[in-house]
């Protein structure tokens, strides 16, 4: 049998639960950060690695990442890139307005087998958006885990999502954290590593038994760092990568996020590297 | 919960399909008629989306009227009432002259007839003419010159039978589907393919021999492959004997048409064109096939005579598995042609010139009729801007995204006093029009449409319109009675009488005959069984006429400035300006937005990545889209779809005009790009 | 406990059908083609090839609205229709592809919507000699509340649930033995086509069939989308939205795999971007990913793909050309 997510409980499970936009923050000039809240005030009872539906009428849904720790009650954090035409009215909204959303769906991030494990955390670009659930839950539960290490790759500087994030973690114990970019321009405002974030892997001190290596990120991103993650002597039995597929419902019906016999809504969208790597258009 | 027989609105295959509706009579879907011969229980993607649109919450509802300069929703009475006091007031101070009426493919038969009786017998007007003049206006006027009959002279059928299959200027498998496949499956059996065509279409991968030839350089292709059968001396001379004339001429002509000149003219290889001779001359039962990359060139009317005389040549003309088979692009373009919505012809191609023609009308219409030919549709623009046109009446089209040089008729409809357009949604036309007239779609009224291969079939009236719209016919009839000319007809079954009393190729049609798959026309009486294959004694004008042509170059073609040559159609998920596709969710969903294919080769001298935004540049305008690389183009052309509002390839396009059928040369014309 | 039903019988078991249920029948309409239809609207058709549409669309239907959005965000949902429906004359290869759907659907999380359709519903199958021409076809024991064995001028009822068994009672009683002949005639028939896709599946799953196969395959696609949209256990949809005045009708749409769009991102990015990977998955899916998942095919060689595919890549057509050129 395939891996399953727990299955979840409302009255039809396509009617989106009203939620309202509590503040925006621009992230990149492509990315904003949502901030959201149920209209009952309760908690979306999420766990990282999971998603919802946001749903927008005229235009129909669109899975996305919750960016905050189940611990940080009250409401809900969306890192949201402009893509097309749901995204785009998204980015055209102010506060207060209201939205909706299913879920969460799907396999969160193993927590329990995490446990007590050095945690090797790469995001390359808007992967950073999932990440940032776990990153957060890390911080919350700080002894939880042995030794962090956080790498971020993007496109630019500006392409760089939660600076201010990336400003506490680089500065404060929690995580080891290292970012690069691809490309940097000549103006001289950024003085970090420029690379691809496979690079920052070379001379991080890991220890194989105890690393466990979370991937997040565009699906161009995965073989490399599966490769220099080989060379490290990680086991793939201790790597988990989420992947990301179009998605119409969320719940394995529409059959859209498909890879052979898995779906990554519910199977996924979190998979240990075995389940998936001999799998036609995983990787 | 019902089930209603009907023909798809989208091409001129004429497939039939089932439009489904649940207990509330919504429409919910598609099933394609089994027993059709052409359908055959299957269906394109169009077909199984074509109940899609239907429902859509932008399809107009009531008439509007302009008033200080918006749009206002108005009464029946009182839009009809406006529109023909206003035509009534143009007509007495600029002459009957000053009106232009535009048909539409996309309405039924019956419809296409009213219209151009209130054009001729309303309003006094020969000024009448539809969106054939943009596809098949060339296959009519060079067929009828030919062979005397401007339809497809097969059947889709035939492809079962045929050895050889020569598709050029079609993108057969997307624009005809199910002809398309038709041809694949012949493939399949055995039959011989040939694809010319500059694009790597789906079809060219099947080909046995796929000749990439310049775009507009038809002429010199088939010319010298015609050459190269009579040097090869495989013409068929007991036809051209029989049933031909005009043959030395034809010889003449083609002597020059050595296969290194013709090589040198379209980029192609010598032995490429000999060995497309060879399998022409030597099958048995050839079928050519051709559409808008045939008739959309400046000299048009020149490529169907080219088609014409290799058909002639090789004696595949009047059997089964030949034949000159240009697909109709629209449902029921045939069918509008077949009317007489055309400037110089009544229905069944009978000319407004000849008095006995024009009599035969006036007795059963009760009004004398126009003498002059009206205004052809490419040239009302200019008459427009000239002052010698002042109003149209625009059925069923959206001519400011279909027409070639959109800044030009933009302009010219601009410069109307009044502009009338009957659509079921709003179009780029509607938005700038005086009244607009909300109509009801295929599926909520009743007709008749004519096939591509001349096959006349119902369409059935599956739902009620949406709010107050009308049927075409109702509304027309509405006019024709305000013009003091009776038309409380019963609906178009009665329509089609008066027709086929009037019209010989027609004369045996009537509503109760077509119940099941339709008839083919001609069909001269009631016990006719219609007319799969044309020309099978002799052709519709006695012999069948070779018209020598010689080599034009296209209009515009590439130089410094605009480097790349760009051929514009259409994509197999939407249709013509995307009114209704693009208002079917799966339709869009597949494609929703505008792009250019372009070459890796070219794209990378230009700094171009795939899916980048580029502008694209002609003489005439420029648009933004999304660049696509793919070899499916060959280095030095690009593609673009006219589907899409937001990057309109006939902003780019040339209007410049073949001399004979007015058709403008979309398929070539001068472009530059730049990354944006 | 067996019925045995002459033509009146049926007449009145139809009848009381149509009294509990909207009560959909085979009838053979003006062009030939063979659908369920409203029980009355036409005569009946009781013979003949499988109904042209796959019957699983009576409770997942091409489109199929699931709820609607008000103006305030509240969500009222698109209930099914009162009376349920009952599905009259299915032969034993839709029985098993509306179990197959069934199951998928009512799978955690189940699909509330699809399950408030079916719940009631009732499904009548009719086997034996009620094939083309009145050719056998293999009894489906079971899949169904009750089923019809036509042989000769009668039927044998077979009961499979207690609803079925309540709408027999009353009529006479029959025997097995009256339908030996056919199911002997079934047996001996055995079942070549499913041959065909065990072997054809075989070697799908062990990947010997390179990709250059695929690609000359898909090159015949012509993207019409019918395969998927005829196939009763395809379940793929898309989501459609329209507005009107503030309200947004939400709807699930009948979805194909063989489109481009299918699996493309907003990124552009597609996992299935060439008509060889689409072909590859639809065959894929059936024979090889379904056995993964749910232990069994995806395809119940209703033979709907291969009528309505315009250019012969049906499953068993793929499946013939699979064995003919790399089978043992
Ligand atoms: C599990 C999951 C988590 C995601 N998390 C995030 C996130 O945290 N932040 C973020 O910015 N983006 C995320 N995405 C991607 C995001 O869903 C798409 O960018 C978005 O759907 C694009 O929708 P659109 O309407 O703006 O674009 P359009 O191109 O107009 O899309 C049309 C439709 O296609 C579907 N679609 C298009 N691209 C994708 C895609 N990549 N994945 C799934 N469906 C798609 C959508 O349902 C959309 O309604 C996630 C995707 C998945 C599958
Ligand atoms: S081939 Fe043409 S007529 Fe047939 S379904 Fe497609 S669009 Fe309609
Ligand atoms: S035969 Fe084709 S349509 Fe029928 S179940 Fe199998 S795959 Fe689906
Ligand atoms: S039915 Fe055939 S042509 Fe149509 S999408 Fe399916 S495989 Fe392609």
């Amino acid at each position: 049998m395939p891996p399953r997510s727990s299955p979840t409980k409302t009255q039809s499970i396509y009617a989106p639960r009203p939620c309202r936009l509590l503040s925006v923050t621009d992230l990149t000039p492509q990315e904003k950060l949502f901030r959201l809240q149920l209209n009952d005030g309760s908690d979306l009872g999420h766990r990282p690695g999971q998603f919802v539906q946001v749903s927008v009428p005229g235009l129909t849904e669109a899975p996305i990442s919750v960016a905050s720790s189940p611990d940080r009650h009250g409401f809900f954090d969306l890192g949201i890139r402009r893509a097309g035409r749901l995204t785009t009215a998204l980015h055209a909204l102010q506060p207060g307005a209201q939205l909706g959303v299913r879920g969460p769906f799907g396999r969160p991030f193993q927590l329990e087998t995490l446990t007590g494990k050095d945690l090797l955390l790469i995001a390359g670009g808007c992967g950073l958006a999932p990440l940032r659930s776990l990153l957060q839950y890390c911080e919350d539960h700080r002894n939880r885990f042995g030794v962090l290490h956080l790498l971020y790759g993007a496109r630019s500087p500006a392409d760089l999502m939660f600076k201010e994030d990336l400003h506490d973690w680089q500065k404060g114990a929690c995580f080891n954290c290292r970012v690069t970019v691809d490309h940097s321009p000549a103006d001289g405002c950024y003085d970090g590593a420029t690379g691809l974030v496979t690079g920052l892997l070379d001379d991080l001190d890991l220890v194989p038994g105890r690393t466990v290596a979370v991937l997040v990120g565009p699906p161009p991103m995965y073989r490399p760092l599966l490769d220099a993650l080989e060379h490290k002597g990680i086991a793939k039995e201790s790597i988990m990568l989420s992947l990301e597929r179009m998605m119409r419902c969320g719940i394995g019906k529409c059959g859209h996020c498909s890879i052979e016999h898995l779906l990554c809504c519910q199977d996924g969208p979190v998979f240990w590297l075995p389940e998936i790597e001999h799998l036609r258009g995983a990787l | 919960m019902s089930a209603t027989l009907t023909t798809c609105p989208y091409c001129g295959t004429g497939c039939m399909l089932y439009l489904l509706s649940d207990e509330q009579g919504r429409l919910v879907g598609v099933e394609p008629s089994a027993g059709h011969p052409v359908s055959r229980g299957q269906l394109c993607v169009k077909g199984w989306n074509a109940h899609a649109f239907v429902h859509h919450p932008d399809r107009l509802k009531t008439p509007l009227i302009r008033r200080q300069g918006a749009l206002v929703p108005a009464g029946w009475d009182e839009a009809l009432n406006l529109v023909h006091q206003r035509f009534r007031q143009i007509a007495s101070a600029h002459g009957p002259d000053s009106l232009v009426f535009f048909s539409s493919a996309k309405v039924g038969n019956e419809e296409n007839y009213l219209l151009m009786k209130l054009a001729r017998a309303g309003y006094g007007t020969n000024n009448v003419d539809h969106c054939a003049r943009l596809c098949h206006s060339s296959t009519v006027t060079g067929l009828v010159e030919t062979l005397g009959s401007g339809a497809m002279t097969n059947t889709v059928a035939c492809l079962d039978e045929t050895d050889l299959v020569l598709v050029i200027g079609s993108n057969t498998t997307e624009q005809h589907p199910l002809i398309g496949s038709r041809i694949l499956q012949a493939v399949q059996r055995g039959c011989r393919l040939i694809v010319a065509d500059g694009r790597r279409i789906k079809l060219s991968r099947h080909a046995d021999l796929h000749l990439r030839h310049r775009n507009g350089t038809d002429v010199a292709l088939l010319n010298g492959i015609m050459q190269q059968i009579l040097e090869l001396g495989l013409e068929d001379r007991d036809f051209i004997n029989a049933r031909t004339e005009n043959f030395s001429a034809l010889q003449q002509s083609l002597a020059a048409f050595t296969p290194d000149r013709v090589a040198a003219i379209t980029g192609l290889q010598a032995d490429e064109i000999i060995a497309a001779a060879r399998m022409l001359g030597s099958a048995q039962r050839a079928m050519l096939f051709y559409a808008m990359g045939i008739t959309q060139h400046s000299h048009g009317v020149d490529n169907v005579r080219a088609v014409s005389n290799l058909a002639l040549l090789t004696g595949n003309l009047g059997r089964p598995g030949t034949g000159v088979n240009p697909l109709r692009g629209q449902n029921n373009v045939q069918g509008a042609c077949d009317m007489g919505a055309l400037p110089d012809v009544l229905t069944g191609y009978q000319k407004v010139a000849d008095p006995a023609m024009r009599e035969r009308f006036a007795s059963a219409w009760g009004r004398p009729l126009p003498e002059r030919p009206g205004l052809m549709a490419t040239h009302a623009y200019d008459a427009a801007l000239a002052d010698r046109v002042r109003a149209f009446l625009v059925l069923g089209e959206n001519p400011l995204l279909s027409e070639a040089n959109q800044a030009h008729v933009a302009k010219a409809l601009a410069r109307l006093e009044f502009l009338v357009v009957v659509d079921i949604f709003p179009t780029e036309t509607t938005a700038v029009a005086d009244v607009v007239l909300p109509a009801a779609c295929y599926a909520e009224k009743d007709g008749t449409f004519t096939s591509t291969e001349r096959r006349v079939q119902r369409f059935r009236r599956a739902l009620a319109p949406p709010g107050e719209a009308r049927a075409d016919w109702e509304i027309l009839s509405a006019l024709l009675e305000r013009c003091g000319i009776s038309a409380d007809y019963t609906g178009p079954s009665q329509i089609m009488e008066e027709i086929a009393a009037v019209t010989p190729s027609y004369r045996g049609i009537s509503y109760p005959r077509l119940e099941e798959s339709g008839l083919q026309w001609p069909c001269p009486d009631h016990d006719h069984p219609g007319t799969p294959i044309l020309h099978q004694q002799n052709c519709t004008r006695g012999k069948g006429r070779f018209s020598p042509v010689d080599f034009r170059p296209s209009r515009e073609l590439p130089d410094a400035a605009y480097p790349l040559l760009l051929n514009t159609g259409r994509t197999g998920m939407h249709w013509h300006t995307g009114t209704m596709t693009r208002r079917s969710h799966l339709l869009d969903r597949e494609e929703h937005s505008a792009f250019i294919e372009i070459h890796p080769e070219d794209a990378a001298r230009l700094s171009i990545r795939d899916r980048q935004q580029v502008s694209v540049e002609s003489r005439r305008g420029g648009v933004r889209v999304m660049a696509t690389l793919t070899d499916r183009v060959p280095p030095g052309q690009v593609f673009m779809p006219f589907h899409f509002v937001e990057g309109a390839a006939n902003a780019l396009t040339n209007n410049a005009l073949d001399p004979e059928s007015g058709i403008p040369e979309f398929k070539v014309c001068g472009v530059r790009i730049t990354p944006c | 406990m067996l019925k045995r039903l002459d033509r009146s019988d049926l007449e009145k078991l139809l009848s009381a059908l149509a009294t509990g249920y909207r009560l959909l029948t085979p009838q053979r309409l003006a062009d030939g083609t063979r659908l369920l239809r409203p029980h009355g609207e036409g005569a009946l058709a009781l013979q003949g090839e499988p109904v042209q549409r796959k019957p699983t669309e009576a409770f997942f239907p091409q489109h199929d609205p699931l709820l609607r959005i008000g103006e305030q965000g509240e969500v009222t949902t698109c209930d099914p229709p009162v009376r349920p429906v009952a599905l009259f004359g299915l032969n034993a290869a839709d029985l098993g592809c509306i179990a197959f759907i069934d199951r998928f659907f009512a799978d955690p999380p189940a699909d509330d919507h699809y399950l408030a359709r079916r719940k009631d519903a009732l499904l009548v199958g009719l086997t034996g000699f009620s094939g083309p021409g009145g050719d056998v076809l293999p009894p489906a024991n079971g899949m169904c509340d009750l089923e019809l064995l036509a042989f000769g001028q009668n039927w044998l009822g077979v009961p499979w649930t207690p609803r079925g068994e309540a709408l027999l009672e009353g009529f006479p009683d029959g025997e097995q033995a009256e339908v030996e002949e056919l199911l002997e005639s079934a047996r001996t028939r055995g079942n070549p086509a499913q041959d065909l896709l065990e072997k054809a599946a075989g070697l799908v799953a062990s990947e010997v069939v390179p990709d250059d196969f695929w690609r000359e395959v898909g090159d015949r696609c012509i993207l019409c989308s019918g395969c998927n949209l005829a196939c009763p256990t395809c379940t793929c949809f898309c989501v459609e939205d329209r507005q009107e005045q503030a309200v947004t009708l939400r709807s699930r749409v009948w979805d194909s795999c063989q489109f481009d769009a299918f699996m493309r991102e907003a990124s552009g990015h597609n996992p299935l971007g060439t008509e060889a990977l689409r072909t590859r998955r639809r065959i894929h899916h059936k024979l090889a990913a379904d056995v993964t998942r749910w232990g069994e095919f995806g395809c119940l060689l209703c033979g709907r793909c291969d009528r309505v595919c315009p250019t012969g890549i049906g499953i068993q057509a793929v499946a013939a050309e699979i064995l003919a050129r790399f089978g043992p």
